[in-house]
């Protein structure tokens, strides 16, 4: 496995030619064989074509965030690097859409947004905002918290443009909201991690900056309790816009999970008396459950305490990153099984559970070889089959390659590998799930 | 196998009075609420997903086409049976067969009404958000496979946003699992691409869709503008300026004639253009927002305005809306609703385009339409007796949807493509894009029998 290394501070080309997306390649044991980086559309075309005619398998990869999304293959003959394509296509605000070249960040877009004379935002926020490209969380599906107000990919995309197996360009959606022409290959598209096309530009509803937003931060002295105050807010009139549990015992140091405490993030947007109110109301419901906490106003101050929930960090250390998906009410007890599991085998994690939505983000470091399979094997027991999902978001191939099926493989036969067959018959992207 | 043989086989599969074979009762089931016709060569009433898996098993074996079919309220042929293809009755497998409150999931079965569940989920306090006009008698199967939109999915997104798994007969008879009541399943998103391909990729027999808690308040608003651009401005200055109101819905001058002729629905017989605002969520806030919308409105000249004043008032703003294309019979006996999407700020100029190609072609067109979506509905009016005339509809209708191609939209919001819509499919897509999707449905139908001749254009 890899050595104790930090992610890279100054990106891209901080060692000569590596880009976050190929550093990361290498280091979760996928040998490389060459690099390209091009600046735009035409050259990835070209690129594309010269690949499909020299039958070269290439991968395309973005700030490295999420590359175990798909399969990671032993070797790659050429790393597409898309950093080099990040601009900003075009922007309608008074349609409130966006399109952005696949290699611009999640944070350099919120930058952009948030400079305009009225303020915008996308309402995107997985970890590693700072690197995570746009296109690579398209391949991806990654998210965040925020999804719980605003949805997915699948929910904020409107068009997407790529480029084909052949070399050819290739364009679905568009941009008006509502889009029922041909398939819906925007969608499709979402999460296949770069095994069907190379996604060269996303075009994506963007919001307007909120009157107000808010952050309450509580805590849960027992799972009843926090299971209880869940239920009660999910049932309540209030719409938070992010709800996180995170554990007060789940620390760097902190070695046992009993006596586990839940730390509560939930944001509110929109209009100032809206805010106020729910602040309030949501003080009182966590009272009548034991929680205590605080509610602060402020927009920097939200997206802060959400973001600092769910980012594991700079540290690159044999990641083991996952992103776990059982139905709602479900969420705390696997949340907490979760955190066993963890403790169990004596490593260090940061967990964080996006509550009404029932997805939990694991990040562990440090995973020793000789453990890794039972690790798997445990982790995946925690969700029976048919009854959601454990994804690798990032891990190396080694654990990878321990994973097995992480599709249906009915579903593999009757439709992704016929799917892959026809799209991509010389086998030019990655393979399929 | 001979056709006599075929007929035997369904009939063993359903039961003998659940096959329609004589042309007398398959021509009940030439058509759908498009314009054209096509006879079945049988018609099979469905139970279970078991009995359709055994259907399209048998007819994938035959190298039969079928297509699936609900109430048939599609509007551009996307039900219609081509080269005498079985339909695929559906509309019998209809529970509802779990609501699951805590974790906002309800499973039913594709035969089910959309207002059926709405009105199965609103004494809990909670609804399925996409709701199309045809609510009342499309089904949940229909909405699916159309990805059908409606009022306030301005808001809260189409249906495809709302379906989060589906159990599916596959084009072979096998079926399948799509996604669970957790979110996010791995790998590229089927579930997405099925939902909206005009039942031409499989069949849904069970469906898990997302539902959500009824907001605390509703606020439902009327103005009155004395032309139809003005509306349309006044829809794109509301959403530039920030505000997302669950809906924003226009219908003209002639519509709103039709629509009090019918049902006395309350607007005003002398406007040329109404808008129906309607807020949502908690009250807080609320009245502020509805002072901005007033402002803007006022701004774009609105001659009155005015609010639903309790949940009657409300209700007949809705039915008035929601009974417009029926309306549309007493204007003419036949209409072909277009249903293509424009940015929003290009409401004024497609409207104004829209206008011209009516007097270009010498047609009556009357316009109700999703204007916060940019989605436009301008009904064509004629007999369907008169060919000529006939002519004329089809290629207005064809113009209108390149207007909306050239102002950077696309041919179909909400209605699909079905049979109708094909040769408009060049406007918006290159043969690159084209081939891709043929690919998909050659990898998952390679037999090509799912519903064949709808979606894509042959090459």
């Amino acid at each position: 496995m890899t050595p104790d290394m930090d992610f890279p501070s100054s990106l891209p080309g901080d060692s000569g030619s590596a880009s976050p997306g190929v550093w990361g390649l290498q280091s979760l044991g996928v040998q490389v064989k060459q690099v390209q980086k091009p600046a735009g559309e035409k050259e990835a075309r070209e690129i594309l074509a010269q690949a499909f005619q020299g039958r070269q398998t290439v991968f395309p990869c973005g700030g490295g965030t999420s590359l175990s999304a798909g399969v990671l293959p032993q070797s790659v003959d050429l790393a597409l690097d898309t950093t080099g394509m990040g601009k900003v296509v075009d922007f309608d605000p008074l349609n409130l859409n966006l399109e952005v070249s696949a290699g611009m960040t999640l944070d350099q877009i919120n930058e952009f947004l948030a400079g305009q004379e009225k303020g915008f935002f996308l309402p995107l926020d997985p970890p590693w905002s700072s690197r995570a490209t746009i296109g690579g969380a398209y391949a991806a599906n990654s998210s965040g918290p925020m999804r719980l107000r605003y949805g997915t990919l699948r929910d904020l995309v409107l068009g997407v443009r790529g480029i084909d197996s052949r070399g050819r360009e290739v364009a679905f959606g568009g941009k008006t909201v509502k889009n029922v022409s041909g398939y819906d290959l925007t969608k499709f598209l979402i999460g296949s991690a770069g095994s069907l096309c190379l996604i060269t530009s996303v075009a994506i509803r963007v919001y307007p900056l909120p009157d107000a937003s808010s952050l309450c931060d509580l805590i849960f002295g027992t799972l009843e309790e926090l299971e209880k105050f869940l239920a009660a807010l999910r049932s309540s009139i209030l719409v938070p816009s992010a709800v996180v549990v995170t554990d007060l015992a789940g620390g760097p140091g902190v070695s046992d999970t009993a006596g586990i405490r839940f730390r509560v993030m939930i944001g509110f947007e929109g209009h100032r008396l809206a805010v106020e109110r729910q602040n309030r109301d949501l003080l009182k419901l966590a009272g009548e459950f034991g929680g205590l906490g605080d509610a602060r106003t402020g927009r920097d101050m939200m997206i802060e305490g959400i973001r600092s929930a769910v980012d594991p960090g700079r540290s690159w250390r044999d990641p083991l990153f996952l992103k776990i998906s059982v139905p709602i009410v479900q969420g705390p007890r696997t949340f907490v099984a979760l955190r066993r599991v963890i403790h169990d085998h004596g490593l260090l994690g940061k967990t964080a559970l996006f509550a009404a939505n029932g997805v939990i983000f694991l990040y562990v470091e440090g995973v020793p070889e000789k453990t890794a399979g039972d690790l798997v094997k445990d982790l995946r027991d925690l969700v029976p089959a048919g009854g959601g999902y454990v994804a690798p978001v990032l891990a190396h191939r080694s654990l990878i390659e321990r994973w097995g099926a992480r599709v249906e493989p009915a579903l593999h036969q009757v439709a992704f590998q016929p799917i892959k067959e026809r799209l991509d018959p010389t086998g030019v992207f990655p393979p399929i799930l | 196998m001979e056709r006599d043989q075929i007929l035997k086989k369904l009939q063993e599969i359903v039961g003998d009075p659940n096959v329609l074979w004589k042309d007398v009762d398959l021509a009940v089931f030439e058509y759908d609420a498009g314009l054209d016709k096509e006879i079945p060569g049988f018609v099979v009433f469905t139970r279970t997903a078991e009995e359709v898996a055994q259907v399209v098993k048998l007819l994938h074996g035959e190298g039969i086409s079928f297509v699936a079919r609900g109430s048939g309220t599609n509007l551009s042929g996307g039900t219609i049976p081509l080269n005498r293809g079985v339909v695929i009755e559906l509309s019998r497998i209809n529970r509802i067969l779990e609501i699951d409150l805590p974790n906002e999931r309800a499973m039913i079965e594709p035969g089910v009404y959309n207002l059926a569940l709405q009105n199965t989920l609103a004494p809990l306090g909670y609804y399925y958000a996409p709701d199309p006009a045809s609510q009342k008698v499309s089904t949940l199967g229909g909405n699916f496979g159309e990805n059908a939109g409606g009022p306030h999915c301005l808001k809260y997104g189409v249906t495809s946003n709302h379906i989060l798994g589906a159990e599916v007969v596959w084009p072979n008879g096998e079926k399948v699992w799509l996604g669970s009541k957790a979110v996010d399943p791995p790998g590229p998103d089927l579930l997405g691409l099925l939902v909206g391909s005009e039942g031409t990729l499989g069949i849904a027999t069970k469906i898990l869709v997302r539902i959500m808690r009824s907001p605390e308040r509703v606020l439902t608003m009327l103005a009155i503008f004395k032309n139809l651009e003005d509306a349309g401005q006044t829809v794109s200055d509301i959403i530039s300026e920030g505000i997302i109101p669950a809906t924003l819905e226009i219908m003209d001058n002639m519509m709103i004639r039709a629509v009090e002729e019918s049902m006395h629905a309350g607007y005003p017989l002398d406007a040329e253009a109404v808008l129906i605002i309607e807020l949502d969520g908690l009250s807080d806030g609320m009245e502020e927002q509805a002072q901005r919308i007033l402002e803007i409105c006022r701004k774009n000249g609105v001659v009155s305005t005015r609010r639903a004043k309790d949940a009657a008032e409300r209700a007949d703003l809705w039915a008035g809306r929601r009974g417009a294309f029926g309306a549309v019979a007493r204007l003419a006996p036949s209409y072909l609703v277009c249903d293509g999407t424009v940015p929003r700020t290009k409401l004024p100029a497609a409207l104004s385009a829209v206008k011209k190609v009516g007097q270009k072609y010498n047609l009556a067109v009357g316009n109700v339409f999703h204007a916060g979506d940019g989605n436009l509905h301008p009904l064509i009016l004629f007999d369907d007796r008169n060919k000529e005339e006939m002519e004329r509809v089809h290629r207005a209708g064809m113009e209108i949807l390149k207007i909306c191609a050239d102002l950077g939209g696309t041919i179909s919001g909400e209605h699909g493509i079905g049979t109708e819509k094909l040769k408009g499919m060049p406007l918006v897509f290159r043969d690159s894009d084209l081939e891709m999707m043929q690919n998909l449905k050659t990898a998952i139908d390679p037999k090509g029998v799912c519903n064949p001749g709808k979606v894509i254009p042959r090459a």
